[in-house]
């Protein structure tokens, strides 16, 4: 199920004294099996792009095009589309509304007509992987959660689903970090041994390093970078111009090149930051 | 989705006019005003001298009138209901059959009734919608409490009831709000708003009220609790930044008043109502 | 230093007394002493936020006590005075703004407490200064970043003149440039104001900031210390469900290479150093 988006425009309270445009003419194309990370400052439309994707939203102008279908289009079946796009709201009071846990976790599974069985096994699933004990939290009131465990309770609702698609807002936000590593590989393993398509907005660079393949940079509603994650954070300038920043790795590598040491521009990840230093002490020990 | 969009009472709308300029004071006691005279008025000429008045307002204030009507969209079908029953329903002796059906019959003085109720409604609303718009909510505070103050003499908890009264109309966005999140995430895992008939919207719609209560309540509880925190009880010995002040644009905006209502008043009494 | 707020043997359940209670905080004893910049962290649920609450009497002991510079926040007489000395910036920066502008929003907490007008308008202003809003003065609320909004919070804590601030995860949500702004101006408000500040947060880079740090799991305590004492016991830090800061994990990787990084390095700067000794 490819993405496309053609240049897309939406403006909010659209007529009235308040309109706002936050999105002009983006193009883009996401494909199947694809990890995109969507980044960008806060206000610059990330969440509004990317409830377009599910038809939450419909563009002022321009298209958006889900498996070669218009959303916009009459015949457009939206309720098949949603079974098939996941969709994780940036703040988890936005997206829980039944009672408890259980029943909320339950609520896209049953609007499927799954059989009861099944939907109790979805539930018991999802659960396991955000890791929230089933006994304890089945039954919980969703206002009876501290912030972490309705982001967990949030994530378990839409991994029930079961989609092909899943569009990730900023999730691990407000995760211990040993949770934060738990819904992580979680993503991760869906997106490898499933080969679902992941987006996933982050205003974390270090996880958005370590996941993405490819990154679309947001900004004031309007694509700046979209490119292969290496690629992107090369622009260290730009980005920490428009209000973003180099994963935390990276911040130390540059801050060591500037000190002399030789060292690739990029680098992702601690594993390779550790060889180039230690290759790097070691070139410069024969040079010296 | 968007159903905020067309909320605009409670919103305010910010701004450096006449009207957002005056002293809360009043534009509450002209609100007031006209709010009572609205609730006398029964001909046609009346009503027209409003529409001028409120588009004269609307204007000053430079409040596009398309976005300060829009608020009236979610009530019109209600209206519209209410209109066709004091159509069918109402009657004086001696009035004239428009028209009958079945067992049912429209006399001229129910269309009249009709008119001049859904007119009430119509306008009632528009005038409140005004002062929100062009009174931010903490001048509203400070404006009702200064009015409501010789109540408190007699024991009145003044105070809390101007908190539970802005609470309320902020309630009635705060609902809007919730509303609107609850259809966006109840459509995200799969149930169509936007599809199928009306019917099937309306059935839908159903298991979005009790979320819907429960979600906004627990905000205006947050609501509550942010501001204990900041020290907030009940407004007892609370003190004010700004201090309100009557200047001579007051003065005038009364004398216009007063001569507007005796205006209305002079046609309440003289032209012979329309039923 | 002296303690300015003090915990002891503080237990807390939601619903007590029904059938499905949630203990949330066993016999927790701690101090949290004038002057510091605190950090406590813990995996989700662990009770930062229920420890946080009692601090000024949005939640009152179950059993034990907790005392504000000697007042108990059980006694309904300390109330009004225990919330003037601890302010409180929660996570969700939408649900505690009250007013439509800003400086009638930061306005709000001072008419509280009954200030003459010129006194309010002169701790609005000292607000805005302090954290860099002049410039969004008369802005209206709604037209804010989250940052901002977050910036604006803090400062209607700070225009009451806490002798403390609490913040509940205050850049959970924010982009890498607002969240810098806010722990920097937490840092400022610390060392420039001598205010002291409890900081909730699972950011790792965030609490090396700190000056002390309490690790919380299931409702007790189960670490104190230092940053850098604290990140120096490897197992436990994973086990109660935290992380090391980049550096330290940097700086980890590195000495198994057998490049000679000390111990407890925590942070960018000490890691930058040290390596560029061994060049
Ligand atoms: N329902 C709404 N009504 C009006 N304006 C809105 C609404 N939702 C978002 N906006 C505005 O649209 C702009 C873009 O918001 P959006 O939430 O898409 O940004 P974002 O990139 O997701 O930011 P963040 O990182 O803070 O989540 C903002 O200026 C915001 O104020
Ligand atoms: N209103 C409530 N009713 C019942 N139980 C609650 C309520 N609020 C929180 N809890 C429970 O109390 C425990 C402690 O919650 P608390 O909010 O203090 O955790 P926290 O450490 O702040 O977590 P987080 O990092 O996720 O914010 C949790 O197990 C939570 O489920
Ligand atoms: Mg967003
Ligand atoms: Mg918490």
């Amino acid at each position: 199920m490819p993405i496309e988006v053609n240049n897309l425009s939406y403006s909010y309270k659209k007529g009235t004294p308040f309109e706002k445009q936050v999105l002009s003419n983006i193009n883009l194309k996401i494909n199947d099996g694809e990890f995109v990370g969507i980044i960008g400052p806060t206000q610059a439309g990330k969440t509004t792009l990317a409830q377009h994707f599910n038809a939450l939203l419909v563009p002022d102008q321009g298209r958006v095009i889900v498996n070669g279908v218009d959303l916009a289009e009459k015949k457009a079946d939206l309720v098949k589309l949603r079974h098939n796009v996941g969709y994780v709201f940036q703040n988890p009071d936005y997206q829980l509304f039944e009672p408890t846990v259980g029943e909320d976790i339950a609520f896209g599974p049953r609007n499927q007509n799954l059989p009861p069985k099944e939907i109790e096994n979805r539930v018991l699933e999802a659960m396991a992987q955000v890791g929230l004990d089933y006994d304890t939290f089945n039954k919980r009131d969703i206002f009876a959660l501290s912030g972490g465990q309705k982001r967990r309770a949030a994530i378990a609702g839409v991994l029930a689903c079961k989609p092909q698609i899943m569009i990730l807002d900023d999730v691990t936000a407000g995760l211990d970090p040993g949770g934060r590593k738990e819904i992580i590989n979680v993503i991760k393993k869906l997106h490898h041994e499933q080969e679902i398509t992941t987006i996933y907005i982050s205003n974390s660079m270090d996880e958005i390093a370590a996941l993405a393949e490819r990154i679309i940079v947001l900004n004031q509603g309007q694509v700046l970078f979209d490119d292969q994650t290496g690629e992107v954070f090369l622009h260290a300038r730009k980005l920490i111009d428009i209000g973003l920043e180099l994963p935390e790795v990276m911040n130390i590598t540059t801050r060591l090149i500037e000190a002399g040491f030789n060292l690739p521009g990029a680098i992702l990840s601690i594993d390779q930051a550790v060889h180039a230093i230690a290759a790097s002490l070691q070139k410069g020990q024969v040079d010296a | 989705m968007e159903l905020t969009k067309n909320i605009t009472l409670g919103v305010y709308l910010p701004g450096n006019t006449l009207i957002h300029t005056l002293d809360p004071r009043t534009k509450i006691v002209a609100t007031a005003l006209l709010i009572t005279l609205l609730l006398f008025i029964k001909s046609y000429l009346a009503y027209v001298l409003f529409l001028i008045l409120i588009i004269a307002i609307l204007i000053i204030a430079t409040i596009p009138p398309g976005y300060a009507f829009c608020g009236l969209k979610p009530m019109l079908p209600i209206l519209l209901l209410m209109w066709i029953f004091q159509l069918f329903l109402y009657s004086t002796p001696g009035a004239t059959v428009i028209f009958s059906w079945w067992i049912f019959s429209a006399t001229d003085a129910g269309l009249h009734m009709g008119n001049l109720i859904s007119m009430r409604v119509l306008f009632l609303f528009t005038v409140t919608t005004i002062l929100t718009l062009t009174t931010s909510i903490v001048s509203l505070t400070d404006g009702l409490e200064s009015l409501l103050n010789p109540l408190k003499k007699i024991g009145l908890p003044t105070q809390e009831l101007v908190m539970t009264m802005i609470i309320a109309l902020r309630f009635v966005l705060i609902l809007a709000e919730e509303l609107d999140k609850i259809i966006k995430a109840q459509m995200a895992r799969g149930v169509a708003f936007d599809r199928g008939n009306f019917i099937q919207k309306t059935r839908n719609l159903f298991p979005v009220f009790l979320p819907l209560f429960i979600n906004a309540f627990k905000r205006a509880e947050e609501l509550i609790v942010a501001m204990e925190a900041r020290s907030y009880s009940g407004g007892k010995g609370r003190t004010k930044m700004k201090t309100l002040h009557m200047g001579r644009l007051d003065l005038l905006a009364g004398l216009f008043m007063l001569l507007f209502s005796v205006l209305v008043v002079y046609l309440i009494l003289t032209i012979p109502p329309a039923i | 230093m002296n303690p300015l707020i003090e915990v002891a043997n503080l237990s807390y359940s939601y619903r007590a007394g029904s059938g499905n209670e949630v203990a949330a905080l066993k016999d927790i004893t701690m101090k949290v002493f004038e002057g510091e910049l605190l950090a406590i962290t813990g995996r989700n649920g662990s009770g930062k936020s229920t420890l946080a609450r009692h601090f000024n009497c949005l939640l009152t002991p179950v059993s034990g006590s907790v005392e504000v510079d000697g007042l108990s926040v059980s006694d309904k007489c300390n109330v009004a005075s225990i919330r003037r000395q601890v302010g409180m910036v929660f996570q969700n920066p939408d649900n505690q703004l009250v007013s439509s502008i800003v400086e009638e929003d930061i306005a709000f907490g001072p008419e509280n407490l009954g200030l003459p007008a010129e006194e309010i308008r002169r701790r609005v202003d000292w607000a805005l200064k302090t954290l860099n809003l002049k410039n969004l003065q008369y802005e209206s609320l709604n037209q804010l970043s989250e940052g901002q909004k977050q910036l604006v919070a803090i400062a209607g804590v700070l225009a009451m003149k806490p002798r403390c601030i609490v913040l509940d995860e205050p850049t959970a949500h924010l982009d890498p440039r607002s969240r810098r702004e806010v722990i920097k101006n937490a840092l400022r408000l610390n060392r420039e104001e001598g205010i002291t500040i409890v900081l909730l947060t699972h950011f790792m880079e965030e609490v090396t900031h700190c000056d002390r740090m309490i690790v919380m799991d299931m409702g007790e305590i189960k670490m104190e210390g230092s940053p850098r004492e604290v990140f120096d016991s490897e197992e436990k830090i994973i086990n109660l469900g935290l992380d090391f800061p980049v550096s330290a994990k940097l700086a980890e990787g590195l000495r198994k290479q057998g490049i000679r990084i000390p111990r407890k390095t925590i942070n960018a700067e000490e890691l930058i150093k040290s390596l560029c000794q061994l060049k």
